[in-house]
C-alpha cells in the first residue's frame, strides 16, 4: 500500500522538510492529529507581528555578546594552520624547529598529499597568536607540486591529473522528452538561446569557522563552536576527544555568520579537539581569513546553455538545457531548469565538473540563485523578443499565484508604470540610462518535529524559555521570548530567552530556513501549556474555573478578582512550574514565494552600473517579528546585488594559486554600494503557520539587477559579476552594430 | 607542474605578504625594533617613536605599554610587533574581545577603535603606538545607562543581525558623529565606508547614525 493510501489513527501525514548537511530534502512524515495550539489572533497580539528589538541587541551593541571566538580560558593554547599554497602537492613536513620554536607546544603534519589548493597540511599550537604565527614560519616544508585541475579547461584536457577515480566530469543526466520538446520548438514564435555563467561565491561569514575546547584531561568539555547547529557539536566533538556524547557539552551563544558553510564541528573543530585531547589543554582554533576562502566551502559556480520559445501570443512551450556544476571536489548544487515558470516541454542535461579545489557547500538557497539568474534572464529575453510587458509576460507564465500578486505590487512599488522601457529596452546613446528588472524565486520551507522548547516560571515571578537552537544574526532569541511573553502577558523583557547550549532541549540545525518553522510551533506549544498552568493556578485563588482567567501584563483577572503577576507566581510550588513544547504541524507553513524588483543607473561612458532601489515582496506565513524579517530581507537582496556586481572567485590555474582569498581582492558590497531598500513581509499571506525565510531572498536579485541593465540600455549579460568592463563592452558592442 | 620547491617556513603564507602599515610593515618594524629592552615601558608616542629610531637588531623580548582604555589606565606587556587588535583581545589581563577580528588586514574595519579621537583599524596598528594615548572601544562608548544614543537608534533600528560587524559600525559612526553631530547621510555612509557587514545591515545602520545626528546629542 503506497504511503498515501494509508491511514494510521490518531495521526496524520505532513509534508516537511529535512536538512542533510545544510541540503533540503522534502519529505513526509507521520505526526499525531492534535489541535494546534494556536497564535493569538494577529489583531489581538501586543508584541508577534509586531516590530520588536533584538532582545540581545544591548549585549552585541556594546561588545558583551560572546562569540566563539571571544572565549578566553585559563591555560589556553592558540592552534593556526598552514594552508598548501599550491593545487596539489606531495607534502613533507620537517616539524621540529616549529617545536622547538617560543612559546610553541604541537606542530603537526596533517597529511602527504593534498587534495586541493588551501587544504590545511599542517597545525601547530602556542601560547599566544603570534607565537603560533612563528611556530608556522619554522615548518620546513617540502612540496612536490603535482599536476592539478582548477578550471574546466584543465578538469577536462585530455590526460588531466584526475579529482576523482571516476573521471572529472560526472555522468550526465538526461531529463525530458527531446521529441516533445522538439516539437513544441517548432511551434514557437520566437525562440532565444543564451550561455550564462556564475562564479563560486564565498560566504565570507565575518567570524571564521573555528572552534574552542575546554579539556583538560579528565571526562567532561566544554566545545564552543561557531556553528549552525548546536546539537551537531557533541557527537562530533565526543569522537576527536575520545568521550562519549553525553561527556561532551556543546555551545554556541553568539555566532557571527553562517550562510550554510558552518554545519557540525567542521575541520577546525576537530583539530581543535584532537590537539586538545593529546595536550589536555584549551585549546583556540579559529580559522584565519585565507582559510576561510579557501577551505571552508563555498556556493558552486554553473555554466549554462539554454534555449527556449514561446507562442506569438506570450506562452513559453519549450525549454532545452545544459548545465555543468562547479564545486571543486564537490558535485555542485542547481536547482535545475525549467526555474519556477511554467515550460509544457522541456529536456535537460545536468553534469558536475570536478577541480582541485574546496568542495561546495550549502550556502543560502543552495543552487537557486544559479538557476534563477539563468531562467530570469531567458524569461525576459522572450518577453523582449515579442516586444511584451516583462511583468505581464511574467504573470502568463508562472505557476504559482502569489507570484503574479506580488508582480503587480511590486511592479508600483519600483514605479514601472511610469517607466517608459516597458515593452523595448533602452538604448546606448547619452550618458546614462535607467532600467527595471524582475526576478521571483520560492522555497519549500517546512518545520519538522525536532525541538523539545521548556518554558519555566518560578515562584518569584521570572519567566525562562529554552531551547538548544542557535541564532545566526536572525533573531531567533527575540521571538523564543516574544512568543512565550505573548501567551503569558508578559512585556518582552519578562522573558529569559536563553540558547545555545547542548544541555537544553533538541534543536535541529539551521538549514533550509527551517530553524523557525521547527521552533516557533514547539515554542508556542509549551506556552500554551503554561498558560493552562498559570490559569488553574489562579482559578484556584480566585475561586473561580481556569476558562474565566486572562493573563495581562499586571497578573491574572477572574470574574471575582485579580493576582499580580507576583502574587500568581508566589501560589506556585517551591520548583515553580515547567512545561516543555513539541512541534505542531498546524503552526508551520510549506512554500513561500518571493518577488523582488531592481532599478538600475548604467554609466554608459563608464560600464558602471548603480543600483538604485530594490524592492521585495516575501510571504513568511505569520510574522513572528517584523522587524528582524524585513532585516533579513534586506540583507539577503544586499547579497544577492553583492553577487550580481562583485563577488567572484578568481584563481591562476596555469601557476596553481589563489588570487582572490582575502577581502582586498574579493569584493563583497559595502557602504556605498548600498540602494534604497523596500522590503515587506507580504501581508496578503494570511496562514497561521510561520515560516523561515533565510533563502528565497536571496534567490531572484542577481537576475533582476542584469534584466534591469538590459531594460536600460539593451545589453544581455550572461555571466556573473556584471562588472564594469563587460558592461562597457556589451555598449560598445551595441553601438558598433 | 613537477617542480620540487623548498618552502622554507611556510613563506607564501598571505601572513607574510601583508602590506606596509604607516610606511613600516610588521616584519620590518619586528626587525627594527628590537632596541626596546625587555621589562622597558613604553608611556608616550615620543617613547615610542625613540624605540624605533633606536632599534637595532634582537627580536626578542617584551615591552610594556601603558596606555588609557575606556578612560581607565591599562597596562599590558607585549612583544613589539604585537598590534592593538591583539592586545586588546588576547593580551590583556582581562581581554577586550569586543573588538573583533574578520580580515586581520585592513580590508573590513571590524576592528576599528578610537585612537585619541580618531577611528583607526587596531589590526594595522601596532600596540606600542598607542602607547600615551586614549584608545576607546566598543565597551567604552555608552554612559551609565548602558547605551549612547547611537547604540540606542542602532537597537531600534535593527541596525545588527549577526553582531560581529556591529563593534566596528559603532566606532566609526561614534567618530564621524562626535566630529559632526550634524552629520548627514552622505557623511554617514562615507564614515562607513571601510566596514563590511555581510548579513546587509547597512540601511539600518545609516538610518541610526541619521537619527543619532538628529537627536541633536554628541553620542559619549
Amino acid at each position: 500500500m503506497s504511503r498515501l493510501q494509508e491511514s494510521r489513527p490518531g495521526k496524520k501525514l505532513v509534508k516537511t522538510t529535512r536538512v542533510v548537511n545544510g541540503i533540503d530534502v522534502e519529505e513526509e512524515i507521520w505526526v499525531d492529529d492534535l489541535e494546534s495550539p494556536a497564535f493569538k489572533l494577529r489583531e489581538d497580539c501586543r508584541l508577534l507581528g509586531k516590530r520588536l528589538k533584538r532582545v540581545d541587541g544591548p549585549a552585541k551593541l556594546t561588545g558583551a555578546a560572546e562569540y566563539t571566538s571571544d572565549v578566553r580560558l585559563e591555560g589556553m593554547l592558540y592552534a593556526k594552520v598552514l594552508l598548501c599554497p599550491y593545487g596539489r602537492a606531495n607534502i613533507t613536513v620537517d616539524v621540529s624547529a616549529a617545536q622547538d620554536s617560543k612559546g610553541c607546544h604541537y606542530a603537526r603534519q596533517l597529511l602527504e598529499e593534498t587534495k586541493y589548493l588551501g587544504q590545511p597540511v599542517a597545525v601547530v599550537a602556542a601560547e599566544t597568536p603570534e607565537l603560533a604565527e612563528d611556530a608556522l614560519r619554522a615548518l620546513v616544508v617540502e612540496y612536490e607540486a603535482l599536476p592539478w585541475a582548477l578550471d574546466r579547461d584543465q578538469a577536462i584536457a585530455e590526460g588531466a591529473p584526475l579529482v576523482r577515480r571516476r573521471g572529472n566530469i560526472g555522468r550526465p543526466r538526461d531529463d525530458g522528452d527531446a521529441d516533445a520538446t522538439a516539437a513544441a520548438f517548432a511551434k514557437c514564435a520566437v525562440v532565444v538561446e543564451g550561455e550564462y555563467s556564475v562564479p563560486v561565491q564565498h560566504h565570507v561569514c565575518l567570524e571564521t569557522h573555528g572552534t574552542v575546547v575546554d579539556f583538560r584531561g579528565g571526562e567532561d568539555a566544554i566545545v564552543y563552536c561557531s556553528t549552525q547547529g548546536t546539537h551537531t557539536i557533541t557527537g562530533d566533538a565526543a569522537d576527536s576527544l575520545g568521550l562519549r556524547n553525553s561527556q561532551v557539552r556543546g555551545i554556541v551563544q553568539h555566532m557571527g555568520g553562517g550562510f550554510g558553510s558552518k554545519f557540525g564541528l567542521e575541520r577546525a573543530g576537530t583539530l581543535a579537539c584532537e590537539i586538545a585531547r593529546e595536550l589536555k589543554r584549551p585549546i583556540h582554533l579559529m580559522w584565519n581569513r585565507e582559510a576561510e576562502f579557501l577551505t571552508s566551502g563555498n556556493r558552486s559556480g554553473a555554466w549554462q546553455r539554454v534555449r527556449a520559445g514561446a507562442s506569438a501570443e506570450g506562452v513559453i512551450l519549450a525549454m532545452d538545457s545544459e548545465v555543468e556544476r562547479y564545486g571543486g571536489v564537490g558535485g555542485g548544487s542547481h536547482a535545475g531548469l525549467p526555474y519556477l515558470y511554467k515550460v509544457e516541454n522541456a529536456t535537460r542535461k545536468h553534469s558536475s565538473v570536478y577541480m582541485h579545489l574546496d568542495t561546495n557547500c550549502a550556502m543560502r538557497a543552495p543552487g537557486h540563485p544559479q538557476a534563477s539568474f539563468a531562467m530570469e534572464g531567458v524569461v525576459d529575453e522572450l518577453a523582449a523578443a515579442l516586444e511584451m510587458d516583462a511583468v505581464e509576460f511574467r504573470k502568463q507564465n508562472l505557476r504559482n499565484d502569489a507570484h503574479k500578486s506580488q508582480l503587480d505590487r511590486v511592479a508600483k512599488l519600483i514605479g514601472w508604470h511610469e517607466h517608459p522601457n516597458r515593452t523595448s529596452a533602452g538604448g546606448v546613446d547619452g550618458l546614462k540610462a535607467v532600467g527595471i528588472g524582475f526576478g521571483v524565486s520560492q522555497w519549500g520551507v517546512g518545520g519538522s518535529p525536532v525541538c523539545q522548547v521548556d518554558v519555566r516560571v518560578q515562584p518569584d515571578g521570572s519567566v525562562s524559555a529554552e531551547v538548544g537552537s542557535q541564532d545566526l544574526g536572525t533573531g531567533t532569541r527575540t521571538y523564543l521570548a516574544a512568543i512565550v511573553a505573548e501567551e503569558l502577558g508578559r512585556p518582552l523583557d519578562g522573558v529569559q530567552a536563553r540558547l545555545g547550549d547542548t544541555r537544553m532541549g533538541n534543536a535541529n540545525a539551521s538549514g533550509g530556513s527551517t530553524t523557525t518553522p521547527s521552533l516557533a510551533p514547539a515554542i508556542q506549544d509549551a506556552a500554551r501549556q503554561m498558560r493552562g498552568v498559570l490559569c488553574a493556578a489562579a482559578a484556584e485563588t480566585l475561586g473561580c474555573s481556569a476558562e474565566e482567567v486572562v493573563l495581562q501584563p499586571d497578573g491574572a483577572r477572574g470574574p471575582n478578582g485579580s493576582l499580580t503577576w507576583l502574587e500568581l507566581c508566589a501560589s506556585l510550588p517551591p520548583e515553580g512550574a515547567s512545561t516543555r513544547g513539541k512541534w505542531q504541524s498546524d503552526l508551520a507553513v510549506s512554500g513561500v514565494a518571493c518577488t523582488q524588483a531592481a532599478k538600475v543607473r548604467v554609466d554608459l561612458l563608464t560600464g558602471r552600473v548603480k543600483v538604485e532601489k530594490m524592492v521585495c515582496l516575501q510571504e513568511c506565513g505569520r510574522p513572528l517579528n517584523r522587524l528582524a524579517l524585513e532585516s533579513q530581507i534586506r540583507g539577503a537582496m544586499t547579497q544577492a546585488l553583492s553577487y550580481a556586481l562583485l563577488e567572484e572567485r578568481r584563481l591562476d590555474p596555469r601557476l596553481g594559486i589563489a588570487l582572490s582569498a582575502d577581502l582586498e581582492t574579493y569584493k563583497i558590497a559595502g557602504s556605498l554600494e548600498i540602494p534604497e531598500f523596500v522590503a515587506l513581509v507580504d501581508d496578503e499571506d494570511l496562514r497561521e503557520g510561520v515560516a523561515g525565510i533565510g533563502e528565497p531572498p536571496v534567490i531572484p536579485g542577481a537576475g533582476a539587477i542584469a534584466n534591469a541593465i538590459y531594460n536600460a540600455c539593451g545589453v544581455r549579460l550572461r555571466h556573473l559579476p556584471l562588472t564594469s568592463d563587460k558592461v562597457l563592452n556589451a555598449i560598445e558592442q551595441r553601438k558598433s552594430s | 607542474m613537477t617542480d620540487r620547491t623548498r618552502d622554507e617556513g611556510g613563506c607564501k603564507r598571505a601572513a607574510d605578504q601583508r602590506a606596509a602599515l604607516d610606511g613600516l610593515s610588521r616584519r620590518a618594524f619586528l626587525k627594527g625594533a628590537g632596541g626596546v629592552a625587555a621589562g622597558s615601558v613604553l608611556r608616550s608616542k615620543v617613547d615610542a617613536a625613540r624605540a624605533q629610531d633606536s632599534a637595532e637588531a634582537g627580536l626578542e623580548g617584551e615591552v610594556t605599554v601603558e596606555f588609557m582604555l575606556n578612560g581607565a589606565p591599562e597596562r599590558v606587556k607585549v612583544e613589539p610587533r604585537t598590534t592593538l587588535l591583539s592586545a586588546l583581545r588576547h593580551h590583556l589581563d582581562r581581554p577586550a574581545t569586543g573588538t573583533k577580528e574578520v580580515c586581520d588586514q585592513g580590508n573590513c574595519g571590524a576592528c576599528t577603535v578610537l585612537v585619541d579621537g580618531e577611528p583607526v583599524y587596531s589590526c594595522m596598528t601596532l600596540a606600542v603606538k598607542a602607547a600615551g594615548t586614549e584608545v576607546r572601544t566598543v565597551e567604552g562608548v555608552a554612559g551609565a545607562d548602558g547605551l549612547s544614543t547611537l547604540q540606542s537608534e542602532m537597537w531600534a533600528s535593527d541596525g545588527l543581525q549577526c553582531g560581529y560587524c556591529t563593534p566596528g559600525f559603532v566606532m566609526s559612526l561614534t567618530a564621524c558623529l562626535e566630529k559632526n553631530p550634524a552629520a548627514e547621510m552622505d557623511e554617514l555612509r562615507a564614515a562607513c565606508s571601510g566596514n563590511l557587514c555581510r548579513c546587509g545591515t547597512y540601511t539600518q545602520v545609516f538610518e541610526a547614525g541619521l537619527a543619532a545626528a538628529r537627536a541633536g546629542k554628541k553620542p559619549r
